[in-house]
């Protein structure tokens, strides 16, 4: 049985009024999808595509001109299941004249953690999130990865359900990319629901169970992870000698190859499964096989072409 | 299956005074935080030298005149009192929540547990707990400078300085009006010139009662009852003058001032309600 989805955004439509308020640009074109209980869940596309647009609807800081948009079967208008919810916006800022120790109490104390429990959630998540050194120095002294670190542990002082991260690894080294997506994992591991805004490919890869893309406000994409790494056709690259006229139509209409010539040499792309019956009808005729390369199907071909397709779509 | 159990204090559903003392904790956790970022501004503490320096030289004003030196005194300190607690609610209350969208501390806390109403109300509570505090250093400067002086005080300088809060209490309102939906020059511009306005609104209303077209008379009426009467909180001339002052005089305006600052912030939150912050 599938998980609940605790997170639903059905035909969901943002117009921004631009100039003197006259002219509308429609950034959401009615977008649906689903996050899964228990699941890390990314949300691709690249830059201007709707993504954090989406995430701030989600948040109620930007009100959606139609649709429906609900977390935890609430309302996102609603206020009172955001003790449930933890966010993290992209790059984020807080009170540069406060310290970690005091940011943290702030957003505890307006989250609605007890006053008995606060110190120690405080220092409960100062700890997980490495900054116990730096707990009493005030947050204009603190790095970006310091900064990004404080911020996801204030998404988490609360102890949510579901959390939301605005690119949470942009501007972060290797080192601090792999400690945020190693926290990650840690909050799937412990039950909670992750939401990721991400451009990073590779994160999407290494952390998400599912994946939606988004581009230019429409949803071209959405399934589980291992549908894009593994149920993808796969294809092959043979480089071949001279390939005669009459055998390079016939790879075209009977493999549906696609041929691209290289000098003196011809390079044909074919299905996985129709690798041997060209091989084959390429040394009957004479013609050398140079190389064969198989191509795996990576995030990264379905996520440009998904971009493509929405584009001609839009 | 689900990460949250019936015991989870998460999911469980809050009891009705807890969430009330939660909310207000929140809007407190607001308010004081807004405080000690106003108290920490150098505009405030430049404004509040400039108000304390003025009353201050009222000793010097009050010495070139032979008559009622310790009216023009008192006079001077009053003024100086209402003119830079205007000016301090204007210039540290315009840029209220402009700076939290400019600088995106707000969306982490709009993602809490907390309403924009709550929100509004906690920045709002945070200025006028500011401005308050400049406006009992000045009335300590004030008193300090006026015993020194010889000048008398007694409870109608109190109640002068009682509701010289309560229209700073209007003026904070109706900047945090402006600053819910616009820029911090237009929310200057707008809430100056209602502070304005708000001193004449009085004389606006006689001068139109006494036209001769009844649209004017009309015109003005609707003017004064929509715009503040700052005026009605003006005891300075009474307490300066030991004329003598009702209890009405003081609650009355108290109840208009709390009213009107109340119908501001109901006005303000319904427009930031509705904004996108993009």
């Amino acid at each position: 049985m599938k998980p609940a989805e605790i997170v639903r955004v059905v035909d969901v439509v943002k117009d921004f009024r631009s100039g003197a308020g006259l002219r509308r640009k429609r950034v959401l074109h009615g977008i649906s999808f689903g996050v899964r209980e228990g699941e890390i869940f990314g949300f691709v596309g690249p830059n201007g595509a709707g993504k954090t647009t989406t995430l701030k609807i989600l948040m109620g800081l930007v009100r959606p001109t139609s649709g429906r948009a609900e977390i935890l079967g609430h309302d996102v208008g609603e206020t009172d299941f955001r003790r449930q919810v933890g966010f993290l916006p992209e790059g984020p800022y807080f009170y540069e004249y406060l310290t970690g120790r005091e940011i943290l109490a702030f957003y505890a104390r307006l989250s609605g953690v007890p006053r008995a429990r606060r110190a120690e959630r405080v220092e409960a998540l100062l700890a997980q999130v490495g900054l116990e050194a730096a707990a009493d120095a005030r947050l204009r002294t603190y790095s970006k990865g310091m900064l990004q670190r404080i911020g996801i542990a204030q998404a988490l002082v609360h102890d949510p359900r579901v959390v939301f991260l605005d690119e949470p690894m942009s501007g972060l080294d290797p080192v601090g990319r792999k400690e945020i997506r190693d926290l990650i994992l840690k909050l799937r591991g412990e039950g909670k629901t992750v939401f990721m805004n991400t451009h990073i490919l590779q994160d999407v890869e290494l952390a998400c169970d599912r994946v939606a893309i988004i581009a230019r406000g429409r949803i071209v994409h959405e399934g589980p992870i291992d549908a894009f790494e593994g149920g993808g056709e796969r294809r092959s690259d043979l480089v071949l000698g001279a390939v005669p006229a009459a055998m390079a139509t016939a790879l075209e209409e009977r493999f549906a190859a696609q041929l691209r010539a290289m000098g003196d040499r011809i390079e044909v792309r074919v299905r996985e499964k129709d690798v041997d019956a060209v091989l084959r009808q390429a040394l009957d005729a004479g013609v050398p096989v140079v190389s064969i390369t198989p191509h795996r199907v990576s995030l990264e071909s379905i996520f440009l072409s998904a971009i493509e397709a929405g584009e001609r779509a839009s | 299956m689900s990460a949250a159990t019936a015991s989870d204090p998460r999911t469980a559903p809050p009891r009705a005074a807890g969430v009330l003392l939660g909310r207000l904790g929140a809007v407190a956790a607001i308010a004081g935080n807004t405080l000690r970022e106003a108290i920490r501004s150098r505009l405030l503490y430049t404004l509040l030298g400039f108000g304390i320096l003025l009353i201050c030289a009222g000793v010097l004003l009050s010495s070139l005149s032979y008559v009622e030196t310790d009216r023009i005194l008192q006079d001077v300190g009053f003024g100086a009192m209402r003119l830079f607690g205007v000016a301090i609610a204007l210039f540290v209350g315009v840029g209220l929540i402009h700076k939290e969208v400019e600088r995106r501390t707000i969306y982490t806390i709009l993602s809490k547990p907390l309403s924009r109403a709550e929100f509004l109300i906690g920045k709002f509570w945070g200025l006028a707990l500011t401005v308050w505090m400049q406006l009992a250093i000045m009335a300590l400067a004030f008193a300090v400078v006026s015993r020194a002086s010889g000048a008398p005080l007694g409870t109608g300088h109190l109640a002068a300085c009682l509701l010289l809060g309560v229209e700073l209490l209007v003026v904070v309102a109706i900047a945090t009006f402006f600053s819910a939906f616009t820029t911090p020059m237009l929310s200057a511009l707008f809430a100056g010139g209602f502070w304005l306005v708000g001193n004449l609104t009085r004389d606006l209303r006689e001068i139109g009662s006494g036209s001769e077209l009844a649209a004017v008379r009309e015109t003005t009426a609707w003017l004064y009852r929509i715009l503040p009467d700052l005026a009605s909180f003006n005891l300075t001339l009474e307490a300066a003058h030991g004329l003598p002052i009702t209890a009405a005089d003081v609650w009355l305006p108290l109840l208009y001032g709390v009213c009107y600052a109340a119908v501001v912030l109901v006005l303000a939150v319904a427009i930031f309600e509705r904004r996108d912050f993009r």
